[in-house]
Protein backbone atom coordinates (compact mmCIF):
# COMPACT_ATOMS: atom_id res chain seq x y z
CA UNK A 1 0.00 0.00 0.00
CA UNK A 2 1.17 3.14 -1.08
CA UNK A 3 1.05 6.67 1.31
CA UNK A 4 -0.50 8.68 -1.38
CA UNK A 5 -1.75 5.95 -4.12
CA UNK A 6 -4.13 3.39 -4.07
CA UNK A 7 -3.85 -0.46 -5.16
CA UNK A 8 -6.47 -2.55 -6.95
CA UNK A 9 -6.34 -6.16 -7.09
CA UNK A 10 -9.48 -9.00 -7.89
CA UNK A 11 -10.75 -11.11 -5.54
CA UNK A 12 -13.68 -14.16 -6.53
CA UNK A 13 -16.50 -13.08 -4.69
CA UNK A 14 -20.11 -15.23 -3.83
CA UNK A 15 -22.90 -12.63 -3.97
CA UNK A 16 -26.44 -13.24 -2.55
CA UNK A 17 -28.96 -10.80 -3.19
CA UNK A 18 -32.21 -11.93 -1.22
CA UNK A 19 -35.20 -9.92 -2.71
CA UNK A 20 -37.85 -11.93 -0.48
CA UNK A 21 -40.95 -10.69 2.01
CA UNK A 22 -38.82 -12.81 4.85
CA UNK A 23 -35.68 -11.46 4.04
CA UNK A 24 -34.28 -7.74 2.15
CA UNK A 25 -30.54 -8.26 2.10
CA UNK A 26 -27.41 -8.11 -0.25
CA UNK A 27 -24.20 -9.64 0.51
CA UNK A 28 -20.63 -9.67 -0.88
CA UNK A 29 -18.63 -12.50 0.48
CA UNK A 30 -14.88 -12.80 -0.44
CA UNK A 31 -13.51 -16.44 -1.49
CA UNK A 32 -9.94 -16.08 -1.11
CA UNK A 33 -9.97 -14.21 1.95
CA UNK A 34 -9.20 -10.92 1.32
CA UNK A 35 -9.25 -8.77 4.40
CA UNK A 36 -11.12 -5.02 3.36
CA UNK A 37 -9.66 -1.88 5.36
CA UNK A 38 -11.20 1.25 5.94
CA UNK A 39 -11.24 3.50 2.19
CA UNK A 40 -11.33 0.49 0.42
CA UNK A 41 -13.53 -0.05 -2.54
CA UNK A 42 -14.69 -2.43 -3.51
CA UNK A 43 -16.91 -3.44 -6.83
CA UNK A 44 -18.55 -6.27 -8.35
CA UNK A 45 -17.70 -6.70 -11.84
CA UNK A 46 -20.32 -7.29 -14.32
CA UNK A 47 -24.08 -6.34 -14.38
CA UNK A 48 -25.82 -5.69 -11.57
CA UNK A 49 -27.56 -8.70 -9.96
CA UNK A 50 -31.16 -8.69 -9.96
CA UNK A 51 -33.09 -11.02 -8.18
CA UNK A 52 -36.33 -10.64 -8.88
CA UNK A 53 -39.14 -10.72 -6.33
CA UNK A 54 -39.72 -13.32 -4.02
CA UNK A 55 -36.30 -14.96 -4.93
CA UNK A 56 -32.74 -15.36 -3.90
CA UNK A 57 -29.65 -15.05 -6.50
CA UNK A 58 -26.85 -16.33 -5.45
CA UNK A 59 -23.59 -15.98 -8.27
CA UNK A 60 -19.77 -16.15 -8.07
CA UNK A 61 -18.03 -12.93 -9.26
CA UNK A 62 -15.12 -11.14 -9.67
CA UNK A 63 -14.67 -8.31 -7.18
CA UNK A 64 -12.41 -5.60 -8.20
CA UNK A 65 -10.68 -3.99 -4.41
CA UNK A 66 -9.09 -0.96 -4.82
CA UNK A 67 -6.85 -0.60 -1.85
CA UNK A 68 -6.97 3.21 0.05
CA UNK A 69 -3.89 4.84 0.37
CA UNK A 70 -2.08 5.11 4.15
CA UNK A 71 -3.26 8.57 4.01
CA UNK A 72 -6.93 8.02 3.09
CA UNK A 73 -7.22 5.01 5.17
CA UNK A 74 -6.05 7.04 8.42
CA UNK A 75 -8.40 9.81 6.95
CA UNK A 76 -11.30 7.31 7.53
CA UNK A 77 -10.24 5.98 10.76
CA UNK A 78 -10.59 9.41 11.83
CA UNK A 79 -13.91 10.45 10.04
CA UNK A 80 -16.14 7.45 9.29
CA UNK A 81 -17.11 7.69 12.84
CA UNK A 82 -19.55 10.49 11.48
CA UNK A 83 -21.10 8.47 9.61
CA UNK A 84 -22.97 6.91 12.02
CA UNK A 85 -26.57 8.47 11.82
CA UNK A 86 -26.97 6.15 8.70
CA UNK A 87 -27.99 3.69 10.62
CA UNK A 88 -31.08 5.76 12.86
CA UNK A 89 -34.36 5.11 10.74
CA UNK A 90 -34.72 9.17 10.58
CA UNK A 91 -31.32 9.75 9.24
CA UNK A 92 -31.51 12.30 6.33
CA UNK A 93 -31.93 11.80 2.60
CA UNK A 94 -31.56 14.21 0.15
CA UNK A 95 -35.28 14.37 -1.61
CA UNK A 96 -37.48 16.42 1.29
CA UNK A 97 -37.23 19.86 2.50
CA UNK A 98 -39.14 22.44 4.17
CA UNK B 1 -41.67 -13.15 -21.82
CA UNK B 2 -44.41 -11.99 -19.61
CA UNK B 3 -45.50 -8.07 -20.23
CA UNK B 4 -44.71 -6.54 -17.19
CA UNK B 5 -45.28 -2.61 -16.40
CA UNK B 6 -42.73 -2.54 -13.55
CA UNK B 7 -39.35 -4.57 -12.90
CA UNK B 8 -40.03 -5.05 -9.71
CA UNK B 9 -42.64 -8.19 -10.70
CA UNK B 10 -40.09 -9.47 -12.64
CA UNK B 11 -39.07 -13.83 -12.88
CA UNK B 12 -35.95 -13.27 -14.60
CA UNK B 13 -33.36 -10.53 -15.35
CA UNK B 14 -34.14 -10.29 -18.87
CA UNK B 15 -38.18 -9.78 -17.65
CA UNK B 16 -36.71 -6.94 -15.58
CA UNK B 17 -35.01 -5.33 -18.05
CA UNK B 18 -38.16 -5.49 -20.53
CA UNK B 19 -40.52 -3.70 -18.21
CA UNK B 20 -41.88 -0.73 -19.40
CA UNK B 21 -39.63 1.14 -16.46
CA UNK B 22 -36.75 -0.06 -18.26
CA UNK B 23 -37.72 1.36 -21.77
CA UNK B 24 -35.36 3.04 -23.80
CA UNK B 25 -32.22 1.42 -22.04
CA UNK B 26 -30.06 -0.05 -24.67
CA UNK B 27 -26.65 -0.08 -22.99
CA UNK B 28 -25.80 -1.96 -19.88
CA UNK B 29 -24.33 1.52 -18.20
CA UNK B 30 -27.96 2.76 -18.79
CA UNK B 31 -29.51 0.51 -17.26
CA UNK B 32 -27.10 0.26 -14.61
CA UNK B 33 -27.55 4.04 -14.18
CA UNK B 34 -31.98 3.58 -14.21
CA UNK B 35 -31.96 0.48 -11.51
CA UNK B 36 -29.90 2.66 -9.07
CA UNK B 37 -32.46 5.66 -9.55
CA UNK B 38 -35.06 3.10 -8.81
CA UNK B 39 -32.73 1.92 -5.94
CA UNK B 40 -33.22 4.60 -3.82
CA UNK B 41 -31.27 2.31 -1.34
CA UNK B 42 -27.87 2.98 -1.06
CA UNK B 43 -26.55 1.74 2.15
CA UNK B 44 -23.12 2.32 4.00
CA UNK B 45 -20.48 -0.05 4.73
CA UNK B 46 -18.33 -0.18 7.33
CA UNK B 47 -15.41 -2.15 8.88
CA UNK B 48 -14.03 -1.64 12.24
CA UNK B 49 -11.67 -3.01 14.70
CA UNK B 50 -12.79 -7.01 15.20
CA UNK B 51 -9.88 -7.98 17.26
CA UNK B 52 -11.05 -5.30 19.40
CA UNK B 53 -14.44 -6.82 18.98
CA UNK B 54 -13.46 -10.51 19.50
CA UNK B 55 -11.71 -9.76 22.70
CA UNK B 56 -15.37 -8.97 24.43
CA UNK B 57 -15.67 -11.28 27.39
CA UNK B 58 -19.03 -11.11 28.52
CA UNK B 59 -19.11 -13.13 31.47
CA UNK B 60 -19.63 -10.56 33.76
CA UNK B 61 -23.21 -10.52 32.27
CA UNK B 62 -23.22 -14.13 31.38
CA UNK B 63 -26.96 -14.83 33.15
CA UNK B 64 -28.52 -11.85 31.38
CA UNK B 65 -26.55 -12.35 27.93
CA UNK B 66 -28.09 -16.36 27.82
CA UNK B 67 -31.44 -15.33 28.87
CA UNK B 68 -31.32 -13.03 25.90
CA UNK B 69 -29.30 -14.47 23.36
CA UNK B 70 -32.35 -17.29 23.73
CA UNK B 71 -35.35 -15.21 23.56
CA UNK B 72 -34.02 -13.91 20.53
CA UNK B 73 -33.01 -17.44 19.14
CA UNK B 74 -36.71 -18.41 19.60
CA UNK B 75 -37.74 -16.20 17.58
CA UNK B 76 -40.83 -14.90 19.10
CA UNK B 77 -41.77 -12.85 15.61
CA UNK B 78 -41.62 -15.35 13.08
CA UNK B 79 -44.35 -14.85 11.11
CA UNK B 80 -45.43 -11.79 12.76
CA UNK B 81 -44.60 -9.87 9.54
CA UNK B 82 -46.80 -11.46 7.33
CA UNK B 83 -49.90 -9.88 5.32
CA UNK B 84 -53.07 -10.58 6.79
CA UNK B 85 -56.69 -9.42 7.12
CA UNK B 86 -55.41 -6.41 8.89
CA UNK B 87 -53.50 -5.27 6.59
CA UNK B 88 -55.87 -2.44 4.54
CA UNK B 89 -56.39 -1.59 0.82
CA UNK B 90 -54.48 1.65 0.58
CA UNK B 91 -55.67 3.80 -2.63
CA UNK B 92 -52.43 5.31 -3.34
CA UNK B 93 -53.19 6.79 -6.10
CA UNK B 94 -55.43 9.07 -4.55
CA UNK B 95 -52.97 9.80 -1.38
CA UNK B 96 -52.54 13.43 -1.24
CA UNK B 97 -49.50 14.27 -3.31
CA UNK B 98 -47.25 15.96 -0.58
CA UNK B 99 -48.40 13.19 1.93
CA UNK B 100 -47.58 10.24 -0.45
CA UNK B 101 -44.03 11.94 -0.62
CA UNK B 102 -43.29 12.30 3.09
CA UNK B 103 -44.54 8.90 3.80
CA UNK B 104 -42.76 6.97 0.95
CA UNK B 105 -39.47 8.88 2.14
CA UNK B 106 -40.42 7.82 5.98
CA UNK B 107 -40.92 4.54 4.27
CA UNK B 108 -37.64 4.81 2.53
CA UNK B 109 -35.15 5.99 5.13
CA UNK B 110 -36.51 3.32 7.41
CA UNK B 111 -35.58 0.56 4.92
CA UNK B 112 -32.35 2.06 4.42
CA UNK B 113 -31.37 2.15 8.11
CA UNK B 114 -32.97 -1.27 8.47
CA UNK B 115 -30.55 -2.61 5.65
CA UNK B 116 -27.74 -0.56 7.06
CA UNK B 117 -27.76 -2.12 9.77
CA UNK B 118 -28.46 -5.70 8.21
CA UNK B 119 -25.07 -5.07 6.38
CA UNK B 120 -23.09 -3.95 9.36
CA UNK B 121 -24.36 -6.84 11.56
CA UNK B 122 -23.61 -9.31 8.83
CA UNK B 123 -20.37 -8.01 8.43
CA UNK B 124 -19.31 -8.25 12.22
CA UNK B 125 -20.70 -11.55 12.17
CA UNK B 126 -18.45 -12.73 9.21
CA UNK B 127 -15.42 -11.35 10.71
CA UNK B 128 -15.71 -12.30 14.14
CA UNK B 129 -14.68 -14.99 16.22
CA UNK B 130 -16.07 -15.00 19.13
CA UNK B 131 -19.07 -16.83 19.44
CA UNK B 132 -21.12 -14.88 21.59
CA UNK B 133 -20.61 -12.02 19.00
CA UNK B 134 -21.20 -13.43 16.34
CA UNK B 135 -24.09 -15.30 17.30
CA UNK B 136 -25.70 -12.21 18.00
CA UNK B 137 -24.71 -10.49 15.15
CA UNK B 138 -26.17 -13.01 13.28
CA UNK B 139 -29.36 -12.66 15.29
CA UNK B 140 -29.85 -8.76 14.59
CA UNK B 141 -28.87 -9.33 10.88
CA UNK B 142 -32.00 -11.66 10.58
CA UNK B 143 -34.44 -9.49 12.01
CA UNK B 144 -32.81 -6.15 10.22
CA UNK B 145 -33.69 -7.90 7.24
CA UNK B 146 -36.57 -8.98 7.47
CA UNK B 147 -37.94 -5.46 8.71
CA UNK B 148 -36.61 -4.24 5.33
CA UNK B 149 -38.13 -7.13 3.55
CA UNK B 150 -41.85 -6.11 4.87
CA UNK B 151 -41.13 -1.90 4.48
CA UNK B 152 -40.01 -3.36 0.95
CA UNK B 153 -43.31 -4.92 0.36
CA UNK B 154 -45.23 -1.82 1.52
CA UNK B 155 -43.23 0.37 -1.03
CA UNK B 156 -44.14 -2.05 -3.88
CA UNK B 157 -47.78 -1.70 -3.50
CA UNK B 158 -47.26 2.35 -3.71
CA UNK B 159 -45.20 1.14 -7.02
CA UNK B 160 -41.42 1.56 -5.66
CA UNK B 161 -39.53 -0.90 -7.03
CA UNK B 162 -36.44 -1.13 -4.66
CA UNK B 163 -33.47 -2.42 -6.48
CA UNK B 164 -30.30 -4.08 -4.76
CA UNK B 165 -28.32 -3.14 -8.06
CA UNK B 166 -25.88 -1.37 -6.00
CA UNK B 167 -23.27 -4.48 -5.24
CA UNK B 168 -22.01 -3.13 -8.81
CA UNK B 169 -21.38 0.32 -8.20
CA UNK B 170 -17.94 1.11 -6.84
CA UNK B 171 -18.76 1.23 -3.14
CA UNK B 172 -16.27 2.47 -0.19
CA UNK B 173 -15.80 1.19 3.33
CA UNK B 174 -15.87 3.72 5.88
CA UNK B 175 -14.82 3.09 9.89
CA UNK B 176 -16.63 2.64 12.88
CA UNK B 177 -14.59 2.40 15.95
CA UNK B 178 -16.25 -0.61 18.64
CA UNK B 179 -17.38 1.74 21.11
CA UNK B 180 -18.96 3.95 18.72
CA UNK B 181 -21.03 1.25 17.25
CA UNK B 182 -21.97 0.47 20.76
CA UNK B 183 -23.17 3.90 21.49
CA UNK B 184 -24.81 5.23 18.05
CA UNK B 185 -26.63 1.41 17.51
CA UNK B 186 -27.40 1.46 21.26
CA UNK B 187 -29.07 4.53 20.74
CA UNK B 188 -30.37 3.81 17.57
CA UNK B 189 -32.52 0.56 18.64
CA UNK B 190 -33.84 2.62 21.28
CA UNK B 191 -34.92 5.57 19.83
CA UNK B 192 -36.33 3.78 17.44
CA UNK B 193 -38.43 1.12 19.51
CA UNK B 194 -39.51 4.94 21.52
CA UNK B 195 -40.69 6.09 18.51
CA UNK B 196 -42.43 3.21 17.21
CA UNK B 197 -44.07 2.51 20.22
CA UNK B 198 -44.96 6.22 20.65
CA UNK B 199 -47.17 6.31 16.84
CA UNK B 200 -48.49 2.53 17.68
CA UNK B 201 -49.74 3.89 20.86
CA UNK B 202 -50.99 7.02 19.98
CA UNK B 203 -52.80 5.28 16.90
CA UNK B 204 -54.14 3.25 19.01
CA UNK B 205 -56.45 5.83 21.16
CA UNK B 206 -57.05 7.42 17.44
CA UNK B 207 -57.34 4.70 14.99
CA UNK B 208 -58.87 7.53 12.41
CA UNK B 209 -55.55 8.74 12.04
CA UNK B 210 -53.98 5.15 10.83
CA UNK B 211 -53.70 5.90 6.87
CA UNK B 212 -51.40 3.37 6.20
CA UNK B 213 -52.07 -0.73 8.01
CA UNK B 214 -48.34 -0.74 8.67
CA UNK B 215 -48.45 1.30 11.56
CA UNK B 216 -50.42 -1.93 13.26
CA UNK B 217 -47.41 -3.79 13.02
CA UNK B 218 -44.78 -1.26 14.87
CA UNK B 219 -45.51 -2.96 18.24
CA UNK B 220 -44.02 -6.19 17.72
CA UNK B 221 -41.01 -4.35 14.87
CA UNK B 222 -39.94 -2.00 18.22
CA UNK B 223 -40.25 -4.87 20.36
CA UNK B 224 -36.83 -6.43 18.12
CA UNK B 225 -35.58 -2.62 17.98
CA UNK B 226 -35.58 -3.29 21.86
CA UNK B 227 -34.22 -6.57 22.57
CA UNK B 228 -31.01 -5.30 19.82
CA UNK B 229 -30.74 -2.34 22.16
CA UNK B 230 -30.45 -4.41 25.23
CA UNK B 231 -27.81 -6.48 23.92
CA UNK B 232 -25.79 -3.17 23.50
CA UNK B 233 -26.13 -2.36 26.27
CA UNK B 234 -25.06 -5.56 27.98
CA UNK B 235 -21.94 -5.72 26.11
CA UNK B 236 -21.67 -2.19 27.15
CA UNK B 237 -21.66 -3.25 30.67
CA UNK B 238 -18.71 -5.40 30.34
CA UNK B 239 -16.44 -3.06 30.17
CA UNK B 240 -17.14 -0.02 32.70
CA UNK B 241 -14.57 2.39 31.42
CA UNK B 242 -17.10 2.36 28.03
CA UNK B 243 -19.70 4.24 30.23
CA UNK B 244 -17.35 5.96 32.68
CA UNK B 245 -14.68 7.32 31.77
CA UNK B 246 -14.76 10.87 31.51
CA UNK B 247 -13.78 11.31 27.86
CA UNK B 248 -16.42 8.51 26.73
CA UNK B 249 -19.14 10.29 29.10
CA UNK B 250 -18.17 13.01 26.72
CA UNK B 251 -18.94 11.09 23.73
CA UNK B 252 -21.97 9.65 25.47
CA UNK B 253 -23.40 13.22 25.48
CA UNK B 254 -22.17 13.87 21.88
CA UNK B 255 -23.96 10.56 20.88
CA UNK B 256 -27.21 11.61 23.01
CA UNK B 257 -26.64 15.24 21.21
CA UNK B 258 -26.53 13.98 17.90
CA UNK B 259 -28.92 11.55 17.92
CA UNK B 260 -32.05 13.11 19.40
CA UNK B 261 -31.25 16.46 17.40
CA UNK B 262 -30.90 15.22 14.59
CA UNK B 263 -34.71 13.35 14.70
CA UNK B 264 -36.29 16.96 15.39
CA UNK B 265 -34.89 17.94 12.37
CA UNK B 266 -36.12 15.29 10.03
CA UNK B 267 -39.54 14.99 11.56
CA UNK B 268 -40.13 18.78 10.80
CA UNK B 269 -39.13 18.37 7.58
CA UNK B 270 -41.92 15.60 7.32
CA UNK B 271 -45.79 18.47 8.54
CA UNK B 272 -47.84 16.94 6.06
CA UNK B 273 -46.74 13.21 7.27
CA UNK B 274 -47.60 13.87 11.36
CA UNK B 275 -50.70 16.25 10.49
CA UNK B 276 -52.12 13.20 8.97
CA UNK B 277 -51.12 11.04 11.91
CA UNK B 278 -52.54 13.44 14.49
CA UNK B 279 -49.10 13.93 15.93
CA UNK B 280 -47.49 17.36 16.58
CA UNK B 281 -43.68 16.95 15.81
CA UNK B 282 -42.93 18.89 18.90
CA UNK B 283 -44.71 16.72 21.51
CA UNK B 284 -43.82 13.84 19.49
CA UNK B 285 -40.00 14.63 20.27
CA UNK B 286 -40.73 15.49 23.32
CA UNK B 287 -41.96 11.83 24.14
CA UNK B 288 -39.40 10.20 22.21
CA UNK B 289 -37.11 11.82 24.03
CA UNK B 290 -38.53 11.17 27.34
CA UNK B 291 -38.89 7.89 27.17
CA UNK B 292 -35.59 7.20 25.37
CA UNK B 293 -33.83 8.57 28.15
CA UNK B 294 -35.80 6.73 30.60
CA UNK B 295 -34.11 3.16 29.41
CA UNK B 296 -31.02 4.76 28.69
CA UNK B 297 -30.76 5.29 32.19
CA UNK B 298 -29.80 1.30 32.31
CA UNK B 299 -26.57 1.65 31.14
CA UNK B 300 -25.56 5.52 30.48
CA UNK B 301 -24.83 7.97 33.73
CA UNK B 302 -26.21 10.53 32.06
CA UNK B 303 -29.70 11.94 30.20
CA UNK B 304 -29.54 15.60 28.19
CA UNK B 305 -32.12 18.06 30.02
CA UNK B 306 -34.59 18.04 27.72
CA UNK B 307 -36.66 20.11 29.44
CA UNK B 308 -34.47 23.14 30.25
CA UNK B 309 -35.46 25.94 27.77
CA UNK B 310 -32.40 26.22 26.45
CA UNK B 311 -33.15 22.68 24.65
CA UNK B 312 -36.26 23.68 23.04
CA UNK B 313 -34.85 27.00 21.80
CA UNK B 314 -31.45 25.29 20.80
CA UNK B 315 -33.33 22.61 18.36
CA UNK B 316 -35.56 25.35 17.19
CA UNK B 317 -32.36 26.94 15.91
CA UNK B 318 -30.58 24.16 14.42
CA UNK B 319 -33.62 23.43 12.76
CA UNK B 320 -34.08 27.15 11.24
CA UNK B 321 -30.43 26.85 9.90
CA UNK B 322 -30.81 23.52 8.23
CA UNK B 323 -33.63 24.59 6.18
CA UNK B 324 -32.11 28.06 5.28
CA UNK B 325 -29.10 25.47 4.63
CA UNK B 326 -31.60 23.10 2.42
CA UNK B 327 -32.95 26.22 0.76
CA UNK B 328 -29.09 27.50 0.08
CA UNK B 329 -28.12 24.43 -1.19
CA UNK B 330 -30.74 24.57 -3.89
CA UNK B 331 -30.16 28.02 -4.82
CA UNK B 332 -26.65 27.37 -5.01
CA UNK B 333 -26.10 30.88 -2.62
CA UNK B 334 -22.45 29.94 -1.38
CA UNK B 335 -22.32 32.92 1.51
CA UNK B 336 -25.96 31.57 2.38
CA UNK B 337 -24.80 28.06 2.69
CA UNK B 338 -22.08 28.84 4.88
CA UNK B 339 -24.13 31.81 7.27
CA UNK B 340 -26.28 28.58 7.90
CA UNK B 341 -23.67 26.05 8.65
CA UNK B 342 -22.00 28.67 10.66
CA UNK B 343 -25.57 28.98 12.89
CA UNK B 344 -26.09 24.88 12.65
CA UNK B 345 -22.87 24.18 14.35
CA UNK B 346 -23.58 27.18 16.81
CA UNK B 347 -27.01 25.47 17.80
CA UNK B 348 -25.40 22.36 18.21
CA UNK B 349 -22.63 23.46 20.55
CA UNK B 350 -24.94 25.22 22.42
CA UNK B 351 -27.31 22.33 23.00
CA UNK B 352 -24.27 19.96 24.17
CA UNK B 353 -23.44 22.40 26.68
CA UNK B 354 -26.58 22.05 28.42
CA UNK B 355 -25.44 20.38 30.85
CA UNK B 356 -26.64 16.77 30.91
CA UNK B 357 -28.44 15.32 34.39
CA UNK B 358 -26.46 12.87 35.76
CA UNK B 359 -27.52 9.98 37.74
CA UNK B 360 -26.32 6.20 39.18
CA UNK B 361 -26.49 3.40 37.11
CA UNK B 362 -28.61 0.21 38.13
CA UNK B 363 -26.34 -3.03 39.10
CA UNK B 364 -29.07 -5.31 36.07
CA UNK B 365 -29.26 -3.55 33.39
CA UNK B 366 -32.08 -5.52 32.02
CA UNK B 367 -35.35 -4.10 30.87
CA UNK B 368 -38.33 -5.26 29.02
CA UNK B 369 -40.37 -2.68 26.67
CA UNK B 370 -42.62 -1.22 29.17
CA UNK B 371 -44.43 1.50 26.91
Amino acid sequence: MGLLTRDFETAPCLVEVSHCFDSLHAHVKFLNGAVINPGDEVQVQGPPVMAPYGEVVREERIARISRASKIEQLWTRMTGDFEFMELCEFSFSEEVSV
Amino acid sequence: MKDLTHSADAATVEEALAASNHQGIVDSEGATALAMQNTLLTPRFYTTDFDELDAIDVSSVREDWDTLIAQMKSDPNKGHFKKNEDWDHIDWENMEPRLKAEFIDFLVSSCTAEFSGCVLYKEMKRRGNNEDIVTLFQLMARDEARHAGFINDALREAGIAVNLGFLTQKKKYTYFRPKFIYYATYLSEKIGYARYITIYRHLEKNPEHRFHPIFKWFKEWCNDEFSHGEAFALLMKTDPKLTQSFTNKLWIKFFLTAVYSTMYVRDHQRPAFHAALGVDPDWYAHEVFTKTSEISKQVFPLTLDIDNPRWERGLKKLQRANADLAEAKASGNVFKRLGAMARAATAFVGLYTIPAVKHDVPVSTRLEPAY
